[in-house]
């Protein structure tokens, strides 16, 4: 039998450790997206539902000012980001079953990289959406009372959030073997906690045990700041806080959401190490 | 002499008390063609997981160009690459994104790395195949190019987990050539497991036999087969064949590494002559089927373990 002559240059010095590894996995996770557009645009219909057709159609049926499509525009945020995330977590399962994790974990890199670079490329899809929410809502008309200071603060919510919730989503994935018992846990991290933290209407309006959960779920908070930022809208936190200051209590909700964030994305981080290797 | 890979005491029980390996000593010099013998089950993979990080060992040492896999596993995984036994790609992508991502990972310079790809797709036959998504890749076309990710990184240890299972003939006879060809590298350490004996014979300059997580034999093809002598005689006995096995002994027939497995009983000559062996075997009064043939490293896994390597896998 013959054989066929490779020539294998003599090996060169290695480069030390770089941010330069981080781009590259998430280049690679966003050509993944990018080839599966559902991920893209299958969260987006839910929220975009409620924003532009229910909103509206509440409004009308119960008479509410147009202040309440402004409300429930910046409360599908809230849903938004949860199955965006839950399904950019999906793409861990797919790695780790049929593609190409392995190799990632043999490369010369942290593996906490690999998550890293998910999370990155789930910020901006989320950033994305999230623009194509607030804008296809202005383009129904719907107004929103917002300033620097208030964008900074809606900016602040949304990126806690969404790193909390791939953090989740990370968590899950690895746990969970297959896709399937995956996706069966979605509405209860997804969507269950939407309609206690004051999407639809203010957590007050709740029975009283309730509105005490919805206080202490970091979605009450990341709306409430939201509303706050985008909206000049501070009744949501009120609700949580009933302080008289708007900005301390922004800046209570701001350290709940970024508390959650932090434990959540650590979690991930030590989840995925341990996971991945056996 | 510089060692590509080294392993000491090397253990891995996993969490349900499975012992899956249970104390290998390696020692491969760099430029050497290592290859790790035995049956589905028997710790290869593990053994290879352990060195490239992706399992951690539960006791004992291992380093790869010197580097500690446990305590360097950056700089351990800097100089290696791993061509997988199951398919680890993204199948979305295509073969160049493929290629590109180990280069960058790899910390390959990008120019370096277009002319390594454009080199590697010549000599593997995938120049055409680099801009299609991997998914409509054949069994064959997949392994050429998970091959040529691992090269474009010019690791100093490549590692390659069963890369035949599961291809037609035609690629395996294909892929054969292509690992061939990497033996003519003298800087490359290559970590080859199978549990084709052909692939082994062929391939390694040493083989080492791994049964039940435990190294049962270590040296070169030539001289694993030398200790079973040029023939051997084959007897497919009507009967009982322990005794047949103790009679052939006692008349002087058979030695000490005659073995028995199932209904066959496989007789090593050495210096004696297959005539005689035969001879002896009529007059013992033993009935069934007799040939007379050279010894393989099946044998020798024959007579280390008391089981087939060909039936095990």
């Amino acid at each position: 039998m013959s054989s066929i002559d490779i020539a294998v240059p003599a090996t060169r010095p290695r480069r030390g450790l770089t941010l330069g590894p981080l781009s590259t996995l998430a280049r690679r996770r966003l050509r993944l997206t990018a080839r599966t557009p559902r991920e893209l645009v299958v969260p987006l219909l839910t929220p975009i539902m409620f924003a532009l057709v229910i909103a509206p159609a509440l409004h009308t049926a119960l008479h509410t000012d147009t202040a309440y499509e402004a409300f429930v525009a910046i409360g599908t945020v809230g849903l938004l980001i949860p199955l965006n995330t839950m399904f950019s977590g999906l793409g861990v399962i797919v790695d780790r079953v049929s593609g190409a994790q392995r190799e990632l974990l043999a490369a010369p890199i942290p593996r906490g990289f690999l998550v890293l670079g998910n999370l990155l490329v789930a910020l901006a899809i989320t950033a994305l959406q999230v623009g194509v929410l607030v804008a296809a809502a202005l383009a129904r008309g719907i107004r929103f009372d917002t300033s620097a200071p208030g964008l900074a603060w809606f900016t602040a919510a949304v990126v806690l959030f969404t790193v909390a919730m791939y953090g989740m989503a990370e968590i899950l994935a690895a746990r969970v073997p297959r896709q399937e018992e995956y996706i069966a846990r979605v509405p209860a991290i997804a969507i269950l906690p939407w309609f206690l933290a004051g999407a639809l209407f203010p957590i007050t309006a709740l029975p009283t045990f309730l509105t005490w959960v919805a206080k202490f779920l970091p979605l009450t908070h990341a709306l409430a700041l939201m509303r706050y930022g985008l909206d000049s809208d501070r009744s949501g936190l009120h609700a949580i806080w009933g302080l008289s200051d708007p900005r301390a209590m922004a800046a209570l909700s701001l350290a709940v959401v970024g508390t959650f964030a932090l434990l959540l994305a650590v979690g991930s981080l030590r989840v995925f190490s341990r996971s991945a290797v056996r | 002499m510089e060692l590509a890979i080294e392993a000491h005491d090397l253990r891995k029980t996993y969490p349900a008390g499975v012992e899956a390996v249970r104390g290998i000593d390696l020692a491969v010099p760099a430029g050497e063609v290592f290859g790790l013998l035995g049956p589905n089950g028997a710790g290869k993979s593990t053994t290879v997981g352990m060195l490239t990080t992706t399992i951690v060992p539960t006791g004992g040492t291992a380093r790869l160009a010197g580097f500690d896999v446990a305590t360097e596993p950056l700089a351990a995984r800097a100089v290696s690459s791993v061509v997988f036994q199951e398919a680890v790609v993204d199948r979305s992508l295509t073969g160049m994104q493929n290629l590109e991502l180990h280069a960058d990972l790899w910390g390959v310079d990008h120019r370096e790395a277009q002319a390594r790809i454009e080199e590697l797709a010549a000599t593997l036959g995938l120049g055409e195949l680099l801009g299609r998504a991997v998914g409509s890749y054949s069994g064959g076309e997949r392994r050429r190019l998970e091959i040529a990710r691992a090269l474009v990184s010019q690791p100093r240890v490549l590692f390659l987990d069963e890369p035949t299972v599961g291809l037609d003939p035609r690629f395996r006879a294909e892929l054969l050539d292509i690992i061939a060809g990497l033996r003519n590298r003298r800087d490359m350490t290559v970590l080859l497991t199978t549990h084709y004996l052909d692939e082994a014979e062929r391939l390694c300059d040493r083989v080492a036999i791994i049964h039940d997580g435990r190294i049962v034999a270590l040296d070169a093809p030539r001289a694993l087969l030398a200790a079973l002598g040029r023939e051997l005689v084959e007897l497919r006995i009507d009967g009982d064949v322990a005794s047949a096995l103790s009679s052939l002994r006692e008349r002087g027939v058979a030695g000490d590494d005659a073995f028995a497995v199932g209904s066959r009983v496989t007789v090593p000559l050495h210096d004696r002559r297959a005539r005689e062996a035969i001879a002896a075997v009529h007059e013992l009064g033993l009935t069934g089927a007799i040939s007379v043939r050279e010894p393989t490293l099946d044998d020798v896994y024959l007579r280390l373990t008391g089981g087939s390597l060909a039936t095990a896998a």
